[in-house]
């Protein structure tokens, strides 16, 4: 009976083709406009998570400022290194930290200005952040008071212009001193959980940094934690220790599980904003739907009495109707689920996102678009099988 | 026997504030085996009658039994398979679905019963030939005559094998040479046993029929076969 009625439905549609084609497209857009803007949300969410992923999630950053007001001593409001460096026997939650510091001084190489930053670092920060070199090697803490640096990538490829050929062992002056390039970082994926842009950066031991600015002032530390460690917990240890020894600081402090949560519940939320917007251009393809729907009841209300005439009961009249609904939905369905991966894969070419096609989605498109045949094919074909044999018989079409 | 038993039938309609009774207490016995005609002038209650009969509509009251069923108080799906079962319908206008062929046309109330395939296809054939459409069993509606368009017609009433058909003016569109071949099959179909009711305006007609009613304003007021049978208050009576 079901597939008598199936191919009844597709005689049907088949007759009546641009009718059946447009109430198809209304389907499709919508089912198309919501594949897509979920799998874009998602994709976006991705993109953005995957930087941190690529870090590990066991890192908290601690950034600490002056407080313009404070007028005390020096030792109340600074951080030694010595002092960073004896938190991991402090808080054996803390595996590795990797305290530096950021300054800003004018750099020139060969007579050429560059713009850039200068951190203080030491191996532990190339370790925790993932900084790779392509040539050299690190500044390292045995050599804190050499005058040597690491350059980012993009500043490599500035110098390399001006002097056309390798620039280790070059040097570079960084505000009154000559530094030795010993290394060249490799590509850095940009990461906002790190206040600096590594492929502009210069890196310095940081035992030498003041050096270069005599006011210069650890601020800074990335912390790698043991795995499974309770995160609130060590993050209060953190501020405790260090407000006990520098009472003057504000302490920024930030975890990467933290800005992953909360990255991942505004990016729900984005997604079912989006999976709205697409579910209303779903609704008006379904009134669509409906509409071709209620003048196919009435322009065939009399074979519906023929129909009555020789015995099919209502429900059989009413599935009859509601089939070619869910065909035409299932049509829009099938088919703007893979525009709507197709434009989701445009897009991801566009922003240059890796392109993965993710199940909910399409899922989600499909199934939310037959439930929209069925919803909006139903009071339609209820309305067919409700009629009363001897009228629709009447009826002069 | 008496296949169809209709007692008491009122039919009234409400147009605005009047009431107007279009059948007022029709008492009529159709026996197995009859060919019966029903004439009278447009607008008399024929139709009502034919379409009550033919379970498409409900009377206000009476009792209408067929096959010694009481259908009063069947539900509507109950009573789509009353007309599955037992009426056979033959339309002035033929009424076949344009969409579909001959075969799909004259197999439709099969579909409804759930037949399998095979006893669909072969039951549809048997009828095409015997109503003479058998060469005709792909062609659809638009692409016949409407001598032929009322055999596909016919050979849909008859492929229920049902115990009435019911032809509500079936040479009404049609020319008198093919009106004649069409009521020659009727005869035809008579002879085999069928149970026939016609409903016609054309006295020509009326008269091959070997019972004649005739309707006025709502009331039967002449019974052919009361003179033929006997007594047609017998035939109420033993209802």
């Amino acid at each position: 009976m079901i597939i008598s009625h199936f191919q009844q439905a597709m005689v049907n549609i088949s007759s009546s083709k641009l009718r059946s084609f447009l109430a198809v497209l209304g389907i499709l857009v919508g089912s198309a406009a919501v594949v897509a803007l979920l799998s874009c949300g998602q994709l976006a969410t991705e993109k953005a998570l995957a930087q941190f992923k690529a870090m590990g999630t066991d890192l908290i950053s601690v950034s600490s400022y002056q407080k313009s007001s404070s007028s005390k001593g020096q030792e109340q409001n600074t951080i030694s290194i010595q002092q960073w460096r004896q938190l991991p026997d402090l808080i054996p939650k803390i595996r590795q930290i990797a305290p530096y510091s950021t300054s800003y001084q004018p750099i020139s190489y060969q007579g050429k200005k560059l713009s850039g930053a200068i951190i203080g670092a030491d191996e532990v920060l190339a370790d925790i952040i993932k900084i790779k070199l392509q040539e050299g090697h690190f500044v390292s803490f045995v050599e804190s008071y050499e005058h040597y640096c690491v350059i980012g990538q993009q500043l490599a490829k500035e110098l390399k212009a001006v002097s056309l050929d390798n620039v280790i062992g070059r040097q570079i002056r960084i505000g009154q001193s000559l530094y030795t390039i010993i290394g060249v970082a490799a590509e850095w994926a940009e990461n906002s959980f790190f206040n600096e842009d590594v492929n502009r950066s210069i890196i310095v031991p940081i035992g030498g940094i003041r050096l270069i600015n005599k006011d210069a002032k650890i601020n800074n530390a990335i912390i790698k934690l043991n795995n499974d460690s309770d995160i609130e917990e060590t993050v209060e240890k953190i501020k405790h220790y260090i407000t006990q020894r520098a009472p003057d600081l504000n302490l920024f402090v930030r975890s990467a599980k933290q800005i992953i949560s909360r990255m991942e519940s505004q990016g729900q939320i984005f997604t079912i904003l989006l999976a709205v917007i697409g579910g209303i251009s779903l609704v008006v393809g379904g009134i669509g739907v409906m509409n071709v729907m209620l003048v196919s009841v009435t322009e065939r209300k009399k074979e519906i009495g023929i129909r009555k005439a020789v015995g099919a009961t209502n429900k059989e009249i009413q599935t009859l109707f509601l089939m070619e609904s869910v065909i035409l939905a299932l049509f829009g369905g099938v088919f703007g689920v893979l525009i709507g991966l197709a434009f989701t894969w445009i897009v991801a070419l566009f922003f240059q996102w890796s392109y993965t096609i993710y199940l909910l989605p399409p899922i989600a498109g499909f199934a939310v678009s037959v439930a929209t045949g069925i919803f909006f094919g139903f009071y339609p074909a209820r309305r067919a099988a409700l009629l009363e044999p001897v009228v629709s018989l009447r009826s002069g079409i | 026997m008496s296949l169809i038993v209709l007692q008491d039938i009122v039919k009234q309609y409400q147009i605005g504030s009047t009431v107007s009774t279009v059948l007022k207490g029709i008492d009529l016995t159709v026996n197995q085996g009859e060919l019966l005609a029903i004439v009278g002038a447009s607008g008399s209650g024929k139709s009502t009658l034919m379409n009550i009969i033919g379970l498409l509509d409900k009377p206000d009251s009476g009792r209408y039994c067929i096959k010694d069923k009481d259908t009063s108080g069947l539900t509507s799906d109950a009573l789509a398979h009353f007309r599955n079962r037992y009426i056979g319908f033959v339309f002035q206008q033929f009424n076949l679905l344009p969409r579909l062929n001959a075969m799909q046309n004259v197999a439709l109330p099969l579909t409804y019963r759930g037949d399998s395939k095979s006893t669909i296809h072969q039951r549809v054939e048997e009828v095409l030939s015997r109503v003479g459409m058998l060469d005709y069993k792909e062609h659809r509606p638009t692409q016949l005559s409407g001598g032929q368009q009322q055999r596909i017609a016919i050979a849909r009433a008859l492929v229920t094998e049902p115990e009435v058909i019911l032809a509500d003016e079936p040479t009404g569109a049609l020319d008198t040479k093919t009106g004649h071949d069409i009521m020659s099959l009727f005869k035809a179909l008579h002879a085999e046993g069928r149970t026939i009711i016609l409903v016609t305006h054309d006295e020509k007609i009326a008269k091959q029929c070997e019972r004649r009613i005739t309707f006025s304003d709502g009331s039967i007021i002449k019974d052919d076969a009361s003179t033929k049978l006997g007594s047609s208050e017998l035939l109420i009576g033993e209802a």
